[in-house]
């Protein structure tokens, strides 16, 4: 009965899991609000009934997704007060601050609109709807914005320093411009962008395998796939960037994702482990497959840089859960290349002519490759976030706040309760959602509106 | 430098009473509509009753998150300790918000909307009486010591507060009914005029029994109410409070659609002046003064710019969306 005694571990539990839950959600808010800004501004411009078709079809599963974003990020304003009442009080000039600029310049304008853009099609003018469409697109973007600019504030503080407790800003563009911020800012918009896109091309390409609609998915498919071949290499290259990042300005937690140990002598390269099991007791790899240099140059883009090893660290500023870490960290990795190879293995299909309404049924393996795709983004997004945040244990503010002199003193209990409850309830969001989705995408465009059935009726029905 | 903080603290304790205002009288309406929907029997009227918020209950929930993110910064320990003491209610009222939320959206996909029904009216009801214990908490003081919160877990759990949670779970329908009595015609609108009634007169007798026994249990209000002038000053408000429900009462007799709302926004806006004008300039008398409590005046004025310019911008726009979904819902289907 460890855990129903250790208030702080029960309410770090409770946030891992409201906050793991929540980011869920906001990741296609994000991309396909903006997809359906290209979607509308298309139909305006080309006057193209399919765009509009596309632009109902999408904002259905926008609105789902949408709803329980909202709700779930309702406890994350809280908790810090409810569960870290000391990070509140030590952090609220500049964190509290900007969760306020947050909900003033991005939530707001969202949910201002959002009611428009979902139930104002035949209430208020083309362009206005438009326009509504845009704001809800703008303020989920800036929301994510103003998201981590707090919590990157939290991985690298700058900008001002603590009188009494309480952090007291100086300057407020240092801390707002933190070292962390633009690269995580970008890195985890793009993310947002790429899980889109992947969601997007694979419903699509799950029409498409089926023979439905062939040439209405055909459109989307195509977007998506455009879009996907300038976000996905563009995140690689910013991972590489954000990698540096981290061991300029986190080296334990650089070399924790790593399993990196001893510092590497001058002349020499540190080596970078593929696979390895990281064992805190014995500071050491219990064993690994390392690649000569390939750590000096990741870190430092030179053969020979140093890299500070994690045993140079006296144990308690060591980030616990090491392999979680190792593993987290390279399934992101994996998953963002293979994005990468699938969008040129389509491109390269294209191509060839292969992206027709006849010919592209008989690509199964690459249809198939993007239906199982679909879900990948959202586990990038997860051990991304894992890496980040347990990363940077165990500080909660590095090198100004432990995470174990934050939580509020509370009776475990009622965490523990609270926790359950929110187990409980996510889970049955999270399996209404769906299967509410997948009747949503079984009914497809046909359903509601007779005319699009009509029109597209014809196209899709080829034999595979 | 002391006299701008002071200025400074005193004008986002006034922006935050405004957001907060904000919240309660927009997200009132909708959580009374749910509360309402719990007496509802027939499917089709309840699904009027969600059309008629569905346009616009998301914005008004935001309100909240502006004035959690706004009081976090602007009075972090404010923020610390009343969420710190008041772990259970507000726990409960996210809950409640969390099922009241997605019941809106997924009721339609449902194909037994049973359950989505009973998540819409219990979490709109579990969220209300929540919040009406926080209110009760605060309104009897927190017990606080050096910026810490010391006290119970379940200081917020009295009779007093279970008063004032009976209170504002009818004050929120009474927005609810009175809102409805506004977007709806004929029997439905007779329905929700009786409901808004009896909800009128237990909001009367909770708010009196309140006003009579917050003297009695909290030293500094008692002061503040009984010291001269304050009580001139003070003492306007519970009229125009009495005049507008005497005025609410007239107009659901008389039929009128829009009068009772109008009326009931105004028994809101005049009974949250007077709470927030008894606490100034405490913050959480006897402990927290506002001053003291305040971010330092540099973060004040850099949210001024931030959020407080940007108020009449969202006012506009969240005007906007009201002008889109006006109308009866008949009109609008």
């Amino acid at each position: 009965m460890y855990l129903l005694n250790d208030t702080e571990l029960l309410s770090r539990l409770q946030f891992a899991l409201t906050a793991m839950f929540h980011i869920l959600w906001p990741v296609l808010t994000i991309g396909l609000s903006l997809f359906l800004v290209v979607l509308e501004t298309l139909w305006l411009k080309t006057g193209e009934p399919v765009y509009y078709h596309h632009a109902r079809f999408w904002s259905k599963l926008l609105l789902l997704n949408f709803v329980v974003g909202v709700v779930s990020g309702l406890p994350l304003e809280f908790e810090f007060g409810t569960n870290w009442a000391p990070f509140a009080v030590l952090g609220g000039d500049f964190f509290g601050n900007i969760l306020g600029f947050e909900g003033a310049m991005a939530f707001m304008l969202e949910a201002g609109f959002v009611g428009i853009m979902m139930l104002g099609w035949n209430r208020v003018p083309k362009g206005a709807h438009l326009f509504a469409t845009c704001m809800v697109a703008l303020g989920a973007s800036l929301s994510s914005f103003w998201i981590m600019v707090a919590n990157s504030w939290m991985q690298t503080p700058a900008g001002g320093h603590v009188v009494a407790g309480q952090f007291v800003i100086d300057d407020y563009l240092q801390a707002i411009f933190n070292p962390d911020a633009l690269n995580s800012v970008v890195h985890m918009w793009l993310a947002c962008l790429e899980t889109s896109l992947f969601v997007i091309a694979g419903i699509s390409a799950w029409y498409i395998l089926r023979g439905r609609m062939t040439g209405f998915f055909l459109h989307s498919f195509k977007i998506a796939v455009m879009a996907a071949a300038v976000v996905a290499p563009l995140q690689i290259g910013l991972g590489d960037s954000s990698g540096r990042l981290v061991f300029n300005h986190q080296p334990a937690k650089g070399a924790a994702i790593e399993g990196h140990w001893k510092t590497n002598r001058s002349g020499e390269g540190a080596d970078w482990s593929l696979l390895a099991w990281p064992d805190r007791d014995a500071q050491a790899n219990d064993w690994s497959l390392s690649l000569p240099d390939g750590l000096s140059l990741l870190a430092t883009h030179s053969l020979h840089g140093k890299v500070k090893g994690l045993s140079a660290f006296p144990r308690d500023e060591q980030p616990p859960a090491l392999p979680l870490l190792f593993y987290s960290f390279r399934l992101m990795v994996a998953i963002g290349f293979w994005f990468l190879v699938l969008t040129l293995w389509t491109l390269w299909r294209w191509h060839g002519g292969q992206l027709n309404t006849p010919s592209v049924a008989h690509n199964h393996w690459l249809l198939r490759a993007w239906v199982v795709s679909l879900p990948l983004g959202y586990l990038a997004v997860e051990c991304g976030w894992i890496v980040r945040e347990v990363g940077r244990q165990p500080w909660l503010i590095t090198g100004i706040l432990r995470t174990t002199e934050a939580a509020s003193i509370l009776p475990p209990l009622s965490v523990a309760i609270s926790l359950t409850m929110y187990i409980a309830v996510y889970c049955v969001l999270l399996v209404a959602f769906l299967v509410f989705v997948r009747r949503l995408l079984r009914a497809g465009p046909e359903s509601g509106e007779a005319s699009i059935a009509e029109r597209y009726r014809f196209e899709g029905r080829q034999p595979v | 430098m002391t006299e701008i903080h002071h200025f400074l603290a005193s004008l986002w304790y006034l922006l935050l009473g405004g957001i907060l205002m904000l919240y309660v009288i927009t997200d009132g309406f909708d959580l009374g509509v749910g509360v309402l929907s719990l007496l509802e029997r027939d499917d089709y009227r309840r699904g009027v009753m969600m059309a008629a918020i569905g346009g616009v209950w998301d914005a008004n929930e935001t309100w909240l998150v502006l004035f959690g993110g706004a009081l976090f910064g602007a009075f972090p320990v404010v923020y610390a300790v009343t969420l710190h003491a008041l772990y259970i209610p507000i726990s409960a009222m996210l809950f409640g918000l969390i099922l009241r939320g997605v019941a809106l959206e997924f009721r339609d996909h449902a194909y037994n909307r049973m359950w989505w029904n009973f998540a819409f009216g219990g979490g709109s009801l579990l969220a209300v009486v929540a919040q009406g214990y926080a209110l009760g908490c605060v309104i009897s003081g927190l017990q606080v010591v050096n910026g810490k919160f010391t006290g119970s877990i379940w200081s917020w759990l009295s009779p007093f507060s279970t008063v004032v949670a009976i209170g504002v779970a009818a004050g929120y329908t009474l927005l609810g009914g009175t809102y409805l009595v506004m977007k709806t015609e004929g029997v439905l609108q007779a329905r929700y005029c009786r409901h808004s009634r009896y909800a009128a007169w237990i909001m009367l007798f909770c708010a009196s029994a309140v006003t009579l026994i917050t003297p009695l249990i909290n030293d500094y209000i008692a002061l503040r109410w009984f010291s001269f002038p304050d009580i001139i000053y003070l003492i306007v408000l519970p009229c125009l409070a009495l005049f507008a429900f005497v005025m609410l009462l007239r107009s659901l007799h008389g039929g009128k659609a829009h009068a009772p709302f109008i009326w009931s926004l105004m028994i809101f806006t005049s009974s949250f002046a007077g709470l927030a004008s008894s606490l100034y300039p405490y913050l959480l008398p006897p402990s927290l003064t506002l001053d003291g409590a305040a971010s330092s005046s540099a973060t004040l004025m850099f949210m001024f710019v931030g959020i407080g310019m940007l108020l009449p911008v969202m006012l506009v726009y969240n005007a906007y969306q009201y002008v889109v979904f006006r109308g009866t819902i008949k009109q609008q289907e």
